[in-house]
C-alpha cells in the first residue's frame, strides 16, 4: 500500500516536471545581467541594487541544492534537505508532544496529505525548498513572492505597516507578511497563518483538505495559528540568495529554531511554466479524493 | 436542480466580503480633507509618465459576464458552439473553471472579479483571489507566433498614449469564455484596452477573435472600482468540494416541478422591487422587475438579461439567480416584498411601485 502511493506520487511529480521542462517559454534574458568575460552571467557579481540603495531581489530563483559541500559555515544555521527541516540538528526538531506524534503519522503516510499532493497551497517553508522555482517583484511599498507551485501567492507589505495582532484578521494560508530592511538584509516577519489545531489534530467535522493544513515541509513536520515566522533573506552576490527562517510557535515546539535555505538565480531568460495542479488530478483519483 | 447550482457560486462569492481583511489605509493615495480616499483625483502616474495601473481593481461586467455574445446574431456563432452552450446550460454549467478549481483563462479579463495589479517598469501583473497569477510584459517583446498553449495565455502590452493595450494569444481551448459556456478555440486572440478614467474609475474593452468559432471578432466594454484602504483576499478552491457532492440534477428537472399559478395571483406579485439588504458586487440598491406577459411571470435584474420565472409553488419562483424568488404579502394580503433566495440567506427588496 505504502510501496503503492509512493510510486503514484512519483509517477506524478515526473509527469509534472517533464512536461514543464519540455515545453519552455522562448527566452527573453533580463537587461543589465552582469557578464564575466566568456559572455556568461556572472553570478558572483555584487548584488544589483534598487534606486533607494536597497539591494533589489527580484528575479527568479530555484532551489540550489548543494551550495556548501562542507557543511555550513561556523555559526550559521543548518541548511534543509531532503524535504526535512530538522536533517540538521542532531536531536531533530523540538517538537511537542503531540507534534511529534503528528509528524510521525504523516511521515508513515508517506505525505499522503501533504498539501502539495492535495492542490492546495503550500506551507511557507516549503515554497522555498519546492523544486519548482518562485519569482520576486521587488516595488517600493510591497514585495510579490509568486511560486510556480500551486497557489503561491504572497504580499511582503514594506510600506511600514506592522503586523496586524495573532487572531485579529482571519487566518490565511499564506499568512500575512511586512517586511524591513536591516542593512542589507530584507527581513520579513509573518503570522496569522491558516495551522493544524492541537486539539483537533484528525480535523474531526473538518473538509479532508484540512489535513493538508500546517505542513511545514515534506516530513509533515507542523504548525499552528500560533506559529510567527520571520525569514532573512540576504542576496549575497548576483547569483545567490540565502533566506533564513526562525519558527517560533510555542504550541507546536519547545523552542524557537532556525533553518536555512539557498536558492540560485535563473538568469538565462527563461519564465516561470503555468503550473496547473487541477489540471491533472491522477493523484487525487489515485488517492479516492477527486472531486467526482 | 440550476437552484443549487447558482446558489453555490454566490454563497461561495460572499465569503471575500464577510471576511475582510485588516483595515488599513493605503499609503500614499490621494485623500480629501476628511481623510477618505480622493476617488476623482487625477490618474497617477509613474516615473516615465505612464499612467500607473496600480491597484485593487473590482471589474464591474453586467451584460457579458453571463453571456460575452449577446451583441453576436446566431448566424455569426458556429452551430456546434450554439449546441454545447445549450447543453452546458441542461449541465447546470458545473464543468465551469470556478467549480473544477482551474483557472478562467481569458474570461478573468470579462467576469465581475476582482484584480490586484502591479504595475513595474517591464512587467504587469495581474493577480486573482484564487491566487492565480497572470504576467503582461512591458519589456517591448513581441507575442509570440506559436505559444505553447496554456490556460492564461501568453500577453505583451503597450502604451497607445494613455491606454494600455494588451495584445494575448497561446490560450488552451478549456476554458468558457462566460458563465453560459461559449467555447472558443486555441487560435483565440485577445486585445484588451485598459484607460484609467480617475484614481478610482476604469475603462474596459475586450475584442475576441476566434474565426474558428465566431464569425466576426467583436468588442464587449466594461468598466472597473478601485478598491482603496483594503487588500486582495484569498479564496483557495479546494478547501472544500463538498459543493459538488449536491451539484446533482439537469436544469430541465425544475421544469417537472412546475405548478400552474392563477393570472390574477400573478398580476399581484407585477411591480418594482429595490434592494434592501446589500449583497454582492453588484451596484446598490439593486432593482428587480417583475412583469407579467402571456401568463407567464418574468423577472428583470437591472442590467441584465429578462428570465422567466417558474412557479414551484403559488409563492416561490424559481429560474431567477439563486434559490429563486419569493413573494410576502401583509395581512391584507398586499404584496410588500420579494426575497431573493440565497444559500448564505435570503435578501430582502421593498416593493416601490405596484
Amino acid at each position: 500500500m505504502k510501496r503503492w502511493f509512493i510510486l503514484a506520487a512519483l509517477v506524478i511529480i515526473i509527469a509534472v516536471l517533464s512536461s514543464s521542462l519540455s515545453a519552455q517559454w522562448p527566452l527573453h534574458p533580463a537587461p543589465g545581467v552582469p557578464k564575466g568575460p566568456d559572455g556568461k552571467p556572472d553570478l558572483k557579481a555584487p548584488a544589483p541594487r534598487t534606486a533607494d540603495g536597497k539591494p533589489d531581489l527580484s528575479g527568479i530563483w530555484i532551489r540550489f541544492d548543494d551550495p556548501e559541500p562542507n557543511g555550513p559555515p561556523p555559526g550559521r544555521p543548518p541548511l534543509v534537505r531532503g524535504g526535512d527541516a530538522g536533517v540538521g540538528f542532531k536531536d531533530g526538531l523540538p517538537f511537542q508532544p503531540w507534534a511529534a506524534e503528528l509528524q510521525k503519522k504523516r511521515a508513515a503516510e508517506n505525505g499522503l496529505n501533504d498539501p502539495d499532493g492535495l492542490c492546495l497551497p503550500q506551507g511557507p517553508l516549503q515554497y522555498h525548498i519546492d523544486p519548482q522555482p518562485f519569482k520576486i517583484i521587488q516595488t517600493p511599498r510591497q514585495i510579490l513572492y509568486i511560486s510556480e507551485s500551486n497557489y503561491g501567492l504572497r504580499t511582503i507589505y514594506t510600506d511600514g505597516r506592522s503586523l496586524p495582532p495573532q487572531g485579529d484578521v482571519q487566518p490565511y494560508w499564506n499568512g500575512y507578511s511586512i517586511g524591513k530592511w536591516d542593512g542589507d538584509t530584507l527581513v520579513v516577519e509573518s503570522n496569522n497563518f491558516h495551522g493544524v489545531d492541537p486539539s483537533n489534530v484528525r480535523g474531526v467535522g473538518l473538509p479532508d483538505s484540512f489535513l493538508g493544513i500546517g505542513w511545514l515541509d515534506h516530513r509533515g513536520s507542523p504548525y499552528t495559528e500560533a506559529m510567527k515566522l520571520t525569514e532573512r533573506f540576504r542576496r549575497v552576490n548576483f547569483g545567490l540568495l540565502d533566506i533564513e527562517l526562525t519558527v517560533d510557535d510555542p504550541k507546536a515546539y519547545t523552542k524557537p529554531f532556525t533553518v536555512r535555505v539557498a536558492q540560485r538565480i535563473v538568469a538565462d531568460g527563461s519564465e516561470m511554466i503555468e503550473f496547473i495542479c487541477h489540471e491533472n488530478q491522477t493523484f487525487l483519483k489515485l488517492t479516492g479524493r477527486a472531486p467526482h | 436542480m440550476k437552484i443549487v447550482v447558482f446558489a453555490i457560486i454566490l454563497s461561495a462569492m460572499t465569503t471575500p466580503l464577510a471576511a475582510q481583511w485588516v483595515d488599513y489605509p493605503t499609503p500614499g493615495i490621494p485623500r480629501t480633507a476628511d481623510g477618505k480616499p480622493n476617488l476623482s483625483a487625477p490618474v497617477p502616474r509613474t516615473a516615465d509618465g505612464k499612467p500607473d495601473l496600480s491597484g485593487i481593481w473590482q471589474r464591474i461586467s453586467l451584460k457579458y459576464e453571463r453571456n460575452i455574445a449577446a451583441d453576436l446574431k446566431p448566424g455569426e456563432i458556429q452551430p456546434w458552439a450554439q449546441t454545447l452552450v445549450r447543453q452546458r446550460a441542461e449541465d447546470l454549467q458545473k464543468d465551469h473553471m470556478s467549480v473544477q478549481c482551474l483557472p478562467w483563462g481569458p474570461s478573468y479579463s470579462n467576469s465581475a472579479r476582482r484584480a490586484k495589479i502591479v504595475q513595474t517598469p517591464g512587467l504587469l501583473l495581474m493577480l486573482d483571489e484564487d491566487l492565480t497569477y497572470r504576467q503582461i510584459f512591458l519589456d517591448g517583446r513581441t507575442l509570440e507566433t506559436e505559444p505553447n498553449p496554456s490556460w492564461m495565455g501568453y500577453s505583451v502590452g503597450r502604451w497607445e498614449g494613455d491606454t494600455l493595450v494588451v495584445d494575448s494569444f497561446g490560450f488552451n481551448d478549456r476554458t468558457w469564455l462566460d458563465r453560459d459556456g461559449h467555447p472558443h478555440s486555441e487560435a483565440l486572440r485577445m486585445t484588451e484596452r485598459y484607460r484609467r478614467l480617475d484614481f478610482a474609475h476604469m475603462q474596459i474593452e475586450i475584442t475576441l477573435n476566434d474565426p474558428k468559432v465566431y464569425g466576426r471578432p467583436w468588442t464587449v466594454s466594461l468598466s472597473a472600482e478601485l478598491n482603496p484602504d483594503t487588500e486582495l483576499l484569498e479564496s483557495v478552491c479546494n478547501e472544500s468540494h463538498h459543493s459538488l457532492e449536491h451539484w446533482v440534477g439537469k436544469a430541465s428537472d425544475e421544469k417537472k416541478f412546475e405548478v400552474m399559478v392563477a393570472p390574477e395571483i400573478l398580476a399581484k406579485y407585477a411591480g418594482t422591487y429595490e434592494e434592501l439588504d446589500y449583497w454582492g458586487n453588484r451596484p446598490h440598491p439593486a432593482i428587480i422587475e417583475i412583469t407579467v406577459s402571456d401568463g407567464a411571470l418574468f423577472a428583470e435584474l437591472k442590467g441584465r438579461e429578462k428570465v422567466p420565472l417558474v412557479a414551484q409553488s403559488e409563492t416561490n419562483f424559481s429560474g431567477f439567480y439563486g434559490l429563486g424568488i419569493s413573494f410576502v404579502a401583509d395581512a391584507q394580503g398586499v404584496v410588500t416584498h420579494l426575497l431573493e433566495r440565497r444559500i448564505s440567506r435570503d435578501y430582502r427588496f421593498r416593493r416601490t411601485t405596484r
